[in-house]
């Protein structure tokens, strides 16, 4: 049996039907040692199972490796969600940890908006993205049973998809205690942009711009 | 095999054609009407005891119920009605709302579900003051979702402040992390469904407080103790980490809204004479409006006429059909 409930593949069967362009799931992963690790890259092969325009790389982890360098991975299990095809666009989209409970949804919405080639966001959001001229490092803590959290990391994750300035991960707070513990995250979802500032709760888009303005002043 | 409990799917592809946020007189009203009229319909409610009628404990000046009757039961008198028509009721908290898209988007703990009408009807228990200490130590202790935050708190010994059904249930959520859970009851009773409240009470690591009230969360950094003032004596201090705080006030229930709708300077929605927002498609009734007295029979009359208004809006009626049965 797989992770994926019949029920739950028939309806991202017929979601995935929309994706306009191929997407990729690079996961990195390890078969020993990782809690996780074989469930995120299991979970990736059965989404990739359901459509053909969803592809999953599994790479072995290693810190020193030319993929971790590439995609700047740093701690597993880790997805990064790209734009395949002839010429493959990654937008800094990263998922640290399963993206099981609420946040496998936002696995779902990345991909849709990857392939659709679009963040969603409103056009005034678009315009202030836009104008990022520095690194934006964001890391959305996480935990599984947050219903709040999913609207966090989608965000952030449209928000890199914007400017490529920008990157986005989310942070399964449970799987990796010692970021946890340096970032005092106590509670979720919290936003940390750029390692110092910091941001709790769903946050509105122009709540999380204005923050990042403070972190980049 | 791990559970990874995968969720927050739109389990629901096919789109309902009204759905009501808040289960009290005015949501129950509006899906009794919505029902019948063969609109399929979905109710989304955080608990019987969410709401102002449903913490009320005797009434009876509701026409046509002699009483006295406590609000609660009242409510599930109302949702029975609409439930025989077909209405269908979920238990859960909206966490957020795409008002613009087609359909529109309602996201709640359980999944995202769509909706061609919208009709809010959450009431005006929202909180107006905070207590000294919970806004700096918000995410450092304090909390206001155990199921997201529980985790964090394992073997430490945390305070849950609050009377509803859903801080009794993020109570019992608690207690498997954590060492103990002090539950701080501003009211002399427990306002929970029996089931609920008993399971709470007679549980061996949670200490419930009656008459309670919090009056500071302490801590420099982190939480590291919540001030309370017990019904007699003068104030303690409980050596908690955690501080999860559900408790009520008067504002307008808005914020799952995200600002796509203005409030006024009260915190109300405004409206025109059909109860319909600026949004088409979108009503709004009951204590989110500063329209009129927060009676349950006014509320209940608003939730029928967004319910007529919703009917217009989907069949693209000019006029209401007037429903003499």
């Amino acid at each position: 049996m797989g992770l994926l409930a019949e029920k739950d593949r028939e309806y991202l069967k017929n979601e995935f039907q929309a994706l306009g362009r191929p997407v990729k799931l690079v996961v990195f992963t390890q078969e020993r040692e990782c809690q996780y690790c074989r469930e995120t890259r299991e979970l990736s092969e059965e989404l990739a199972e359901l459509s053909a325009q969803i592809a999953v790389d599994v790479v072995t982890f290693d810190p020193d490796g030319d993929a971790a360098r590439q995609y700047n991975i740093d701690k597993i299990p880790a997805i990064a969600l790209i734009a395949d095809g002839p010429e493959p666009v990654d937008y800094g989209i990263r998922f640290y940890g399963i993206p099981s409970g609420y946040e496998f949804s936002t696995l779902i919405e990345g991909i849709m908006m990857v392939a659709a080639g679009d963040s969603g966001l409103p056009a005034e959001l678009k315009k202030q993205v836009a104008a990022i001229d520095k690194p934006v490092h964001m890391q959305v803590f996480i935990t599984p049973t947050c219903p709040y959290c999913p609207q966090a990391v989608h965000l952030a994750h449209q928000l890199a998809m914007e400017n490529p300035n920008v990157k986005a991960d989310m942070v399964e707070a449970i799987e990796f205690p010692h970021l946890s513990n340096k970032y005092n995250v106590m509670g979720v979802p919290r936003t940390v942009i750029n390692e110092t500032y910091h941001l709790e709760g769903a946050a509105p888009g122009a709540m999380v711009l204005d923050k990042i303005a403070e972190a980049l002043a | 095999m791990v559970s990874l409990q995968l969720g927050g799917l739109g389990n629901q592809p096919e789109a309902y054609d009204v759905i009501i946020i808040g289960g009290g007189p005015a949501g129950a009203s509006a899906a009794i009407y919505t029902a019948r009229a063969d609109l399929r319909t979905l109710v989304i409610d955080k608990g019987m005891t969410a709401g102002a009628l449903g913490l009320t404990e005797k009434i009876s000046n509701y026409p046509g119920v002699p009483g006295p009757i406590s609000g609660a039961e009242l409510t599930e008198i109302m949702r029975q009605q609409a439930t025989s028509f077909g209405a269908e009721f979920l238990t859960d908290k909206v966490v957020g709302v795409d008002l613009q898209s087609s359909p529109k988007l309602v996201m709640a703990g359980t999944g995202s579900f769509h909706t061609r009408a919208l009709i809010l009807a959450t009431g005006s228990m929202g909180r107006t003051n905070i207590v000294p200490g919970e806004e700096a130590l918000l995410g450092r202790g304090v909390s206001y979702c155990a199921t997201c935050d529980g985790a964090f708190f394992r073997d430490q010994q945390v305070a849950v402040i609050g009377n509803t059904d859903e801080a009794l249930e993020e109570t019992l959520f608690l207690t498997k992390f954590v060492e103990s859970v002090d539950l701080i009851v501003p009211t002399p009773t427990l306002k929970a469904r029996p089931g609920l409240a008993a399971e709470v009470t007679e549980h061996s690591t949670v200490r419930v407080h009656l008459g309670m009230r919090l009056k500071e969360i302490l801590g420099n950094g982190h939480v590291d103790g919540v001030r309370v003032q017990p019904r007699i004596g003068d104030d303690a201090v409980l050596p908690v980490k955690g501080a999860f705080v559900y408790l009520q006030g008067a504002k307008p229930i808005t914020d799952y809204l995200g600002g796509q709708l203005a409030t006024n300077d009260e915190g109300c929605l405004t409206v025109d004479r059909d109860l319909q927002t600026a949004i088409p498609g979108v009503f709004a009734v009951g204590d989110l409006l500063c329209s009129h007295m927060k009676q349950a029979v006014i509320t209940a009359a608003d939730g029928v006429i967004a319910a007529t208004g919703v009917e217009r809006y989907l069949r693209g009626r000019k006029e209401a059909r007037v429903d003499w049965g």
